[in-house]
């Protein structure tokens, strides 16, 4: 059975649950005290991931860190339908890698500004802020434009894919760092998307949307 | 400039922003809005604050027909933002002070329009006709709105027929506070283009593009696209130049601690019994046998807040008053829709109803009235009606079938066409449960069957004629339901009234002690005194005219309370029970 090493509170670690969750994959957690515990920079957890983060999986003996990673990982080796992580479309991919690293930059800025506010951590809020709404400036537009030609997800697929999962935490949660989406319509009519995928599961701070309409 | 921009209309939103179940999150002058689009299309626009704990509604759930805050669950209607519902409070119906302020909202030009204290109607537009419009992405800018304004001025774009060129000549065709109007024109091609500056606080905007023509296949996406492009640019430099400039302070919108209308004491009559509200008959119609389907609309405004269970007096044009329960499904707020029965030994109600009362004809109704209030925290719900006593059941079968809340309405009618509402019925599908053409004894039966497997956590509610609603009581009763989990509406009270009986009642709060003499009703001596006491009824069925004793015995008379209440003797109709002790001492 997987393992996931797991902060309730970390967006990053959301991210498989949601993914996991939305396969139906069986997994085991062992939780770590990443606040105020450390735990994450404790001596038998480095030996896990040298560069002292969450999240961090075994599954048959692999050892894997860095969410996004472990969502290529997990899509690709549980996903029958193929569609989270298609293996067969280059061009999909490539869109996927792309926005796998946007998710990165969402947590390097979104995520900082949230570790800030809440766990006290010693970041400049305001470049952190600035940046975050750089990118959801970009994203916003890119999912505008996304709907006014009938697509609704990040990448030009008719379905979601793990671009999304890696993209949605730390944008629902970017209000504890004091980054209001007020000003992304598009950002925000996406989050309600997510949410209505079948299997969604919350954490903490994200909270659920109702159900759609259903078609006349 | 901003000052008066308040009584302004504003754009507030594209119509595109506002897809069904999605809560918009808006602001105009530092007021912050929660935006939804109910299933019906109305277009709400509320303070963007839950009356309870304060929380922003722009994260909550837009269920279709009622915006759910996050925080507890208050449950907030359609049209009226009156709350419905309190999760903490399962048994009881909200006061109709617990209403949210709500702001105009018009859609047109392919926005949204808003305003705080608006004059007049949302401007029209030179040049923009409805319907072949194309509203742009809407780019929110991080400066003041009349430096936008500025800016706009100076905005140069490509008409749409002409979009991958150069060469086009924008001219200012009119300037205001808040909008700019620009004609480009390139070689035959031409397109007007007027962009509204939403000033949404002191130091952020947002441009509102809209084009007097769409562009029809892939010129569609590349119009929006130039205009985004440079607009995009336009605010980049707003907030270049701003970023050296002190910010102002943001605007500090006032919060109405509750509307005007709401804070104020209803007037005092002489009549307790007091009819509101105006409305017209815009629909009558034979909804099942004998039953008259009438859907009331108000003259002007909107109506007041209702919950299932609710319901409204009709004062008739013969004089008489009766209560009808409104069978609305939850959110359904334009109008009000009862069922009324013809009574073969009417009195003069549904009668009138039925023979007087026409399409068209303008009725007096009392704002609605909720003694029946259903609890959304069961197990499971199972409604038991018995012909007429659908209506009241209806609106809860409705309300919980929204929220998918597990529930079974058992209906007991004659037949197939006595079955009243059937579009609505429909709606509920395997929830609803018709028996038809049953004896009392195959009733009983029937009952004792849907009865069974009483759980703790489940609610039972009652309505339909005497003898029947007496059986399902006593059924229910026997099969281990507790007083506590059944719920019971009468239509009226078939008890002789004893009022021969004459006492002293004081009344604890008013400081007056009052005399009962034989044949008057201590509702109709509280009256004369000039104490104004809610009723509605009159003969001990709604619970109107309930008041708490704090001393003495009650002679109850009623059919509101249940056993248990009764023995508690905590409670008493005013309108038809009187004391068995000497003096009574009320909670008035």
């Amino acid at each position: 059975m997987i393992t996931l090493y797991d902060y309730e509170l970390s967006g990053n670690c959301y991210k498989l649950r949601l993914l996991m969750s939305f396969l139906g994959i069986d997994h085991k957690t062992v939780p770590i005290d990443f606040y105020p515990g450390r735990e994450h920079k404790s001596e038998w957890f480095l030996k896990l991931n040298p560069l002292g983060q969450l999240p961090v999986i075994e599954d048959d003996g692999l050892i894997l860190r860095d969410a996004q990673a472990i969502l290529v990982y997990l899509a690709s080796k549980y996903d029958p339908s193929g569609k989270w992580y298609p293996r067969d479309n280059p061009a999909l991919l490539g869109e996927i890698s792309q926005w796998l690293a946007f998710a990165d930059g969402i947590t390097a800025t979104a995520s900082a500004a949230r570790l800030h506010d809440a766990l006290f951590y010693d970041f400049d809020i305001d470049a952190a802020r600035a940046g975050a709404h750089r990118l959801f400036r970009i994203l916003d537009e890119h999912l505008w434009f996304g709907e006014q030609q009938g697509r609704d997800w990040i990448c030009s697929a008719a379905h979601p894919t793990i671009a999304d999962i890696a993209c949605f935490p730390y944008i629902m949660l970017s209000e504890e760092g004091g980054i209001p989406r007020q000003d992304y319509p598009a950002i925000r009519r996406w989050c309600d998307r997510v949410k209505r995928i079948k299997g969604f599961i919350v954490m903490s701070g994200v909270f659920p949307a109702g159900p759609a309409r259903a078609a006349a | 400039m901003l000052e008066e921009a308040r009584s302004r209309w504003h754009p507030i939103a594209a119509a595109h922003d506002l897809p069904f179940r999605h809560v918009f999150h808006g602001q105009l002058l530092g007021r912050e809005f929660a935006v939804w689009r109910a299933d019906d299309g109305y277009v709400n626009i509320w303070e963007n604050r839950c009356l309870h704990r304060g929380v922003r509604l722009s994260i909550g759930i837009n269920d279709g027909r009622e915006l759910k805050c996050q925080y507890h669950g208050w449950r907030y209607s359609n049209r009226t933002a009156g709350c419905t519902y309190i999760p903490a409070h399962p048994a009881d119906a909200p006061a109709r002070t617990i209403t949210n302020r709500t702001f105009p909202a018009v859609e047109r030009y392919g926005l949204v329009w808003s305003s705080e204290e608006p004059l007049g109607e949302v401007p029209d537009v030179a040049g923009l006709a409805e319907g072949k419009l194309l509203a742009l992405r809407g780019i929110a800018v991080n400066a003041p709105a009349d430096q936008v304004v500025e800016r706009l001025k100076a905005y140069r774009f490509q008409p749409n027929g002409a979009i991958d060129g150069d060469a086009a000549e924008t001219l200012i065709e009119a300037a205001q506070d808040f909008a700019v109007a620009l004609r480009s024109r390139d070689g035959a091609a031409e397109t007007l283009g007027v962009f509204f500056v939403q000033p949404a606080d002191s130091n952020r905007s947002v441009i509102r593009g809209v084009l007097d023509r769409d562009a029809e296949g892939s010129a569609h996406i590349a119009v929006l696209r130039h205009h985004n492009e440079r607009l995009s640019r336009l605010r980049d430099e707003a907030e270049r130049d701003m970023a050296n400039a002190p910010a102002p302070a943001p605007i500090e919108p006032v919060y109405e601690r509750v509307s005007a209308e709401l804070a104020e004491m209803p007037e005092l009559t002489a009549h307790g019994r007091k009819a509101a509200l105006r409305v017209t008959v815009a629909r009558k119609w034979q909804t099942a046998d004998g039953i008259a389907g009438f859907e009331l609309r108000p003259i002007k405004g909107i109506l007041p807040t209702f919950q299932p269970g609710a319901h409204i007096d009709v004062h008739m044009p013969n004089g008489e008053i009766r209560q009808y329960s409104i069978t609305n499904g939850p959110g359904e707020t334009d109008s009000f829709v009862i069922g009324v029965k013809l009574e073969r030994d009417s009195k003069g109600g549904s009668k009138c109803m039925h023979e007087t009362v026409r399409e068209g004809d303008v009725l007096a109704i009392s704002e609605p009235r909720n003694n029946f209030p259903l609890r959304r925290d069961a197990i499971k719900t199972i409604f038991v009606a018995g012909g007429i006593g659908i209506t009241p059941l209806l609106a809860m079968a409705q309300a919980l079938n929204n929220q998918e809340l597990t529930h079974e309405l058992h209906y007991f009618a004659q037949g197939e066409e006595h079955l009243a509402f059937a579009d609505r019925l429909r709606a509920l599908g395997d929830a609803l449960k018709p028996h038809l053409g049953f004896s009392p004894d195959e009733t009983g039966a029937e009952l004792r069957r849907v009865l069974t497997g009483y759980r703790n956590g489940m609610h039972l509610y009652i309505c339909g004629p005497g003898p029947m609603l007496e059986a399902a009581r006593k059924i229910a009763a026997e099969q281990g339901w507790p007083d506590s989990a059944v719920h019971f509406e009468y239509f009226k009270n078939t008890n002789k009234i004893d009022d021969s009986s004459s006492f002293e009642v004081a009344l604890a709060r008013s400081c007056v002690t009052l005399q009962v003499p034989a044949g008057k009703t201590i509702l109709q001596v509280m009256r004369e005194s000039g104490i104004d006491v809610p009723s509605s009824c009159e003969q001990g069925a709604c619970g109107t005219c309930m008041a708490t004793v704090i001393e003495g015995e009650p002679d109850h008379q009623d059919v509101y309370l249940n056993d248990a209440e009764r023995k508690a003797g905590t409670k008493i109709m005013t309108c038809v029970s009187r004391a068995k002790s000497a003096r009574l001492v009320l909670d008035i």
